[in-house]
């Protein structure tokens, strides 16, 4: 996914933001793929492209086999049924004049199913299958705490029955106590209803706990993918171990000391050739990565890694 | 050798609503010592920034107010100061840090200037030896070129490099204490570690104490000597880390613990959790205010009687309810 930058008197594109670059997976039924990386790396904007609410540069999504990444308007309304999305916020995502009611029959409306009765039926139907009241259908969003308002927005993302659910960052504006809430129904869901998640969030014990696959992003690339305990227990990429490495443990017996990464995440407007990681770290061998085929290689059975010179031993 | 240095005596706030008077800080004790720090950790609405805002006396105006208790700086109430004394007290004596450092910044002001301001409004010395001092408060937080980042508005800064320009000005007049507010609740893993490392860092350079609040329990386990669980206004627990990681005695503290995904753990199974939610501030009980969620069994009485602190030795504290005292 490539952004022109524009610039200048005329508006012409100067520079590209290179938000996401080359960038492939695959997802299975009732899997979940996490996406974790520090803000700026691509996250959400590989997100909005599965769904197709962005439109990629190059590159195809296949949604069972189909190319979608053309499709028209009629056909992805068609495949939105199957791919729905669970948003960061909340409190942004729901519309705020809306009811409850309305907010989760409109799925239905959009794809016309069902009668006034049936959809009333199916919206009552899914806050008792997320833990809310039925009687909520008359409320307002505003009326909600955090939780229960993330709440909705997983009843809404499931009402037409999808097969894949992006959820970006669902759990980031919680409290804690909440936050464990909405992670096991996360978790009860997928298991009733057979759910393929995209899981993004930018904390990595987070997107451990939630996920059976785990790819970890640095400046619009993945640069290590791997089974979720393998990743924490065996990391192989540089930037892998330093966001391991960075997060605070909840032991006051475990401390340890730090090796602390210098710098911010560099801006994806033209990014560095070959790795950008072992640029930022100014290693030694970055050079060696420049016009290598930096495309992810498998190491071990399902363990992929950028083997770029720098940053992998 | 330590010793008192702030100490807060049975705080209560309040804010004056249309719908009546709301407390959200409600018999609030603890002591700092010097060099120490301290970690007020809690979910949202718990109380622990007001607490901190209520110490610097800046407290949303009109509507919020100490409704009673002391906050003794070297045995002297702050909060009955004048406010011509306090103004001498608050970024001197006691420094705060903000969450969100680009709303605390005044974007049309160079970062330069609004460190050399800080310095000039509390020491008296030329604005020379003043913009002199401020390159060496950025040296010192760890922002590359400072003679030239002096000269750059807030927006052209990076997050963590603006936290960095907070720090700096907070420290500008070597203040003895520092109160952090989530200062990385909004920055990235990896910076955040930066700038927990060099709050750490200046604290044991130059033996300030700290109050670092956050919703964070790994934070504080990570870097605070003492911490302070709040909930919906009252502190539940407090103690010296090691011991309250360990040995957590009140039901929300272990509740608290219990819910945080763990790197180690099998992914995709279960977490325990906190059933409910936080409860508001209008109808909370005198008694435990945790009873509605408590996972122990317990009668109505835990709610009609403010139950008692217990102290355990070791100045591990706790707000006994009924439902477990008798364990301890």
């Amino acid at each position: 996914m490539h952004y022109p930058v524009r610039g200048g008197v005329f508006r012409r594109a100067r520079q590209v933001c290179k938000a996401v670059d080359g960038v492939s997976f695959a997802l299975d039924e009732g899997e979940t793929l996490g996406l974790v990386g520090e803000s700026g790396c691509g996250k959400s904007t590989v997100a909005k492209s599965v769904v197709r609410l962005l439109q990629p540069t190059a590159g195809s999504i296949h949604f069972e086999g189909q190319d979608i990444t053309r499709s028209g308007a009629g056909d992805l309304r068609r495949f939105r049924r199957e791919m729905q999305m669970v948003f960061q916020d909340p409190a942004e995502s729901l519309n705020s004049r809306h009811t409850i009611g309305q907010i989760l029959e409109e799925p239905f409306v959009i794809q016309k199913l069902g009668t006034t009765t049936e959809r009333i039926e199916w919206s009552a139907d899914l806050l008792r299958r997320v833990g809310l009241p039925e009687d909520s259908r008359n409320r307002y969003p505003f009326e909600f705490s955090g939780g229960q308002r993330q709440r909705i927005g997983i009843a809404r993302a499931l009402a037409l029955k999808p097969r894949l659910i992006v959820c970006d960052e669902p759990v980031s504006a919680l409290d804690v106590s909440v936050q464990a809430q909405v992670l096991n129904l996360l978790l009860e869901l997928q298991n009733d209803f057979k759910l393929a998640y995209l899981f993004i969030a930018h904390d990595l014990s987070v997107v451990q706990h939630m996920s059976d696959r785990v790819a970890v992003m640095y400046l619009g690339k993945i640069v290590e993918l791997a089974p979720a305990g393998e990743l924490y227990r065996n990391p192989h990429h540089a930037y892998t171990k330093a966001l391991l490495d960075a997060i605070p443990e909840a032991d006051p017996s475990r401390r340890r000391e730090r090796t602390l990464l210098k710098g911010d995440v560099p801006s994806p407007i033209n990014p560095p050739e070959g790795c950008a990681f072992g640029h930022r770290m100014r290693h030694p061998r970055w050079q060696e990565s420049v016009g290598m085929d930096l495309r992810l290689r498998e190491l071990a059975p399902g363990h992929w890694v950028q083997p770029c010179p720098c940053c992998v031993e | 050798m330590t010793e008192t240095l702030l100490e807060v005596r049975d705080l209560r706030v309040g804010f004056q609503t249309e719908r009546g008077l709301l407390t959200a800080v409600d018999e609030v004790d603890f002591i700092l010592e010097s060099g120490k720090m301290m970690g007020l950790v809690g979910e949202s609405g718990c109380g622990k920034s007001v607490t901190a805002r209520a110490l610097m006396r800046l407290l949303e105006q009109p509507s919020g107010r100490v409704l009673q208790g002391e906050v003794l700086l070297d045995g002297r109430d702050i909060l009955t100061l004048p406010l011509a004394a306090m103004r001498k007290i608050r970024g001197k004596e006691i420094a705060m840090i903000f969450q969100e450092p680009m709303t605390a910044l005044n974007p049309v002001h160079r970062v330069g200037r609004q460190i050399v301001e800080n310095i000039l409004l509390h020491q008296e010395i030329g604005k020379n030896a003043a913009l002199k001092r401020a390159v060496e408060l950025m040296e010192w937080v760890g922002i590359p070129a400072p003679d030239e980042r002096i000269n750059d508005y807030p927006h052209q800064l990076s997050g963590g490099m603006r936290q960095r320009v907070m720090i700096a000005m907070a420290l500008s007049c070597n203040p003895r204490i520092l109160i952090a507010d989530e200062p990385t609740t909004a920055l990235d893993v990896t910076v955040q570690a930066q700038i927990l490392d060099l709050i750490k860092r200046i604290q044991k350079d130059t033996g300030m104490a700290v109050i670092l609040i956050t919703h964070d329990l790994a934070v504080v386990a990570e870097t605070c000597d003492e911490v302070a669980v709040m909930y919906a206004g009252r502190i539940v627990e407090r103690g010296p880390v090691e011991t309250v990681f360990r040995s957590p005695l009140h039901p929300y503290t272990k509740g608290l613990m219990g819910c945080l995904p763990k790197l180690d753990h099998p992914p995709k199974t279960m977490l325990p959790i906190i059933p409910g939610m936080v409860p508001g501030l209008r109808d909370l009980p005198v008694g435990c205010r945790f009873a509605a969620r408590c996972p122990n069994p317990h009668g109505d009485e835990v709610l009609a009687e403010r139950q008692p602190w217990k102290e355990c030795g070791g100045g591990h504290g706790v707000e006994a309810c009924a439902c477990f005292a008798n364990t301890i």
